[in-house]
């Protein structure tokens, strides 16, 4: 069981839908405090292809656990390596890549 | 699985994985706005977005905001935020949690407006997707109601 994000790209005409399900359990202050755990949650997600930006999310405690993103982007990409960087309150990141289809 | 020892091993694995992120020039907006995420102003919708874009005005349309009209699990909240504009960023507030900004989307160059993501709603409440296309703020909301809490309620 590891944290990898699950990661699903495919194009077509031009446009990238991508999915994202990164595994986290996004602990919110208030879920935190009644388990007496420290809160950590994704602050931030990267999307990038061939080093440019195509996502960029700060994101907040709010997140459902095992968050999963969608988002799209123009260009012809496919068989390029989509990375994908999250990075929590705790200053830990996790990147993953997959190739787009 | 032991619960105690998943954490232990998510603890262990954020060690060791300590990298600055240089490649990411993303703004980031938790860090040059922490106002707009907790303290005072993070609770209402208004100030949160005063905080984040310096104005509450926005106007309405143009924007497409797809939410449960009821969500029967408050934990799992799939919203859609679509947009034809050549928005920079894009932002999503609610009202039912304790700070109401939920996630800013920085939009790239060859980036197209369609996020989807799924959120924590404490209860019935407001959902409100802001565009922002050269600091003019377009908005779309929507009402969802949460039969069952959030967070862990």
């Amino acid at each position: 069981m590891g944290n990898k994000s699950r990661i699903k790209a495919k194009e077509k005409k031009g446009v990238t839908t991508a999915k994202v399900m990164a595994k986290h359990p996004m602990m919110s202050y208030d879920e935190a405090k009644k388990k007496g755990k420290k809160a950590n949650f994704i602050t931030s997600m990267v999307a990038t292809v061939d080093g440019e930006t195509v996502y960029e999310a700060s994101t907040s405690q709010f997140l459902s656990k095992n968050p999963f993103v969608k988002f799209k982007f123009k260009g012809s990409n496919k068989g390029k390596k989509l990375v994908f960087t999250w990075t929590d309150l705790s200053g830990a990141t996790r990147t993953d890549k997959k190739k787009i289809k | 699985m032991n619960r105690r020892k998943f954490l232990g091993l998510g603890l262990g694995l954020g060690v060791a994985a300590v990298m600055t992120p240089a490649t990411l020039s993303a703004t980031n907006f938790r860090d040059t706005k922490p106002g707009a995420w907790s303290g005072q102003n993070a609770t209402a919708i208004d100030s949160s977005m005063k905080e984040l874009y310096g104005t509450s005005a926005t106007t309405e349309g143009k924007v497409k905001l797809k939410a449960p009209a009821i969500a029967e699990n408050g934990a799992v909240v799939p919203v859609t935020i679509s947009s034809k504009l050549a928005g920079k960023t894009v932002a999503l507030f609610q009202d039912a949690n304790p700070e109401s900004l939920v996630a800013v989307f920085t939009v790239p160059a060859n980036g197209v407006i369609d996020y989807s993501l799924r959120i924590k709603m404490a209860k019935t409440g407001k959902v409100v997707a802001v565009v922002e296309v050269d600091g003019k703020l377009y908005s779309a909301s929507a009402n969802v109601k949460v039969t069952a809490g959030g967070c862990g309620g």
